[in-house]
């Protein structure tokens, strides 16, 4: 493929992101938020990944997968208990990795 | 309390961070291959991951580029990346009195994932901006070392699919989500946004709808209050 053309593309996307990126935290670091703003950032976290889970799990590669045969869902419950009992991330993301295999596995 | 040193910080992030060390080392890894395979030399994947780190807006390049439109290539991975906006947004409260250098680095190394390890460990008091640095080197160094990997081996490595490892970063997800539901509010956000984000996936894009079902969440958790 043209250099040129790759390397413009790099570059575009490299600016490109670092502005969008940066802007806000540029911008709204300067000030006191109000409260109500506060209140409403404070919401995001917790929504985006309960948002990012329910995709991943339900509807993983953009392909809905609302059955009991999907290894996304079963191995979401292991993942979640081994956290909820060990509050170790690597631990979790490794039992996870292993229950999803096992689930594949089974299910063919 | 006491203020725990920037290197004991800086490692405690890096820690944090080696799920998605693992996770973007092997979607890194896809990156490159897919990269090669588009016409993309070594060097040119390599510095595409290093230097933008944008992982849904970079297969999206790779994708629109052979077409040769840079101009439509460029507007469409922006448009994939606006959901940074927000997440930025998220962590500026956080970022008060932070040296500009410092907030440059935390904004370059924001993805989906720093951002959920970050937001969540503010949220619980711990992070710092060296930990908030960790987590966003270990993270960068795994997406451009797993390109470097992908775009060297191409097809030799196989598909990283059969690891398992696409669980890496759903799974994770999982734990920071299970990690952030301290309260009724929180649970209540929480079913919100998954039912939201499921529902507004049948009409727009994927990333729409994460950010829309976030948008949606707290603009009715703040009004009701």
């Amino acid at each position: 493929m043209d250099p040129t053309l790759v390397w413009g593309l790099i570059a575009g996307m490299a600016i490109t992101n670092i502005v969008v990126r940066a802007m806000p935290i540029a911008v709204m670091s300067r000030f006191e938020l109000p409260e109500t703003v506060r209140r409403w950032l404070s919401y995001v976290p917790v929504s985006v990944m309960a948002a990012m889970v329910a995709l991943e799990v339900v509807k993983p590669g953009d392909r809905w997968q609302i059955t009991l045969a999907n290894p996304y869902l079963l191995a979401a419950i292991p993942t979640a208990l081994v956290y909820r009992f060990t509050r170790s991330f690597l631990g979790a993301t490794v039992a996870g990795i292993a229950s999803f295999l096992a689930f594949r596995y089974l299910l063919g | 309390m006491t203020v725990p040193a920037p290197t004991a910080s800086f490692a405690r992030g890096v820690k944090l961070g080696m799920p998605v060390f693992l996770g973007y080392m092997a979607l890194g890894a896809a990156f490159g291959l897919m990269a090669v395979s588009a016409g993309f030399s070594v060097l040119q994947a390599t510095a595409c991951s290093a230097l933008v780190i944008a992982g849904a807006g970079q297969y999206l390049a790779i994708r629109m580029i052979p077409a040769g439109d840079l101009a439509a290539t460029l507007l469409a991975t922006g448009v994939v990346n606006m959901r940074y906006l927000l997440f930025s947004a998220t962590m500026a409260p956080y970022l008060r009195g932070v040296p500009r250098w410092h907030q440059g680095l935390l904004a370059f190394t924001l993805t989906d994932e720093t951002f959920a390890i970050n937001a969540a460990d503010a949220r619980a008091g711990r992070a710092d901006r060296f930990s908030m640095l960790g987590v966003g080197a270990i993270s960068w160094l795994g997406w451009t070392l797993g390109t470097l990997t992908g775009s060297l081996a191409g097809s030799a490595i196989g598909d990283p699919k059969s690891w398992g490892v696409e669980f890496a970063l759903p799974a994770m997800f999982i734990a920071l989500l299970i990690g952030q539901l301290t309260g009724r509010r929180e649970i209540l956000a929480a079913g919100l946004a998954a039912v939201v984000a499921l529902a507004l996936s049948l009409v727009v894009p994927r990333d729409w709808a994460l950010v829309a079902a976030a948008v949606v969440v707290a603009t009715v958790l703040t009004a009701v209050r």
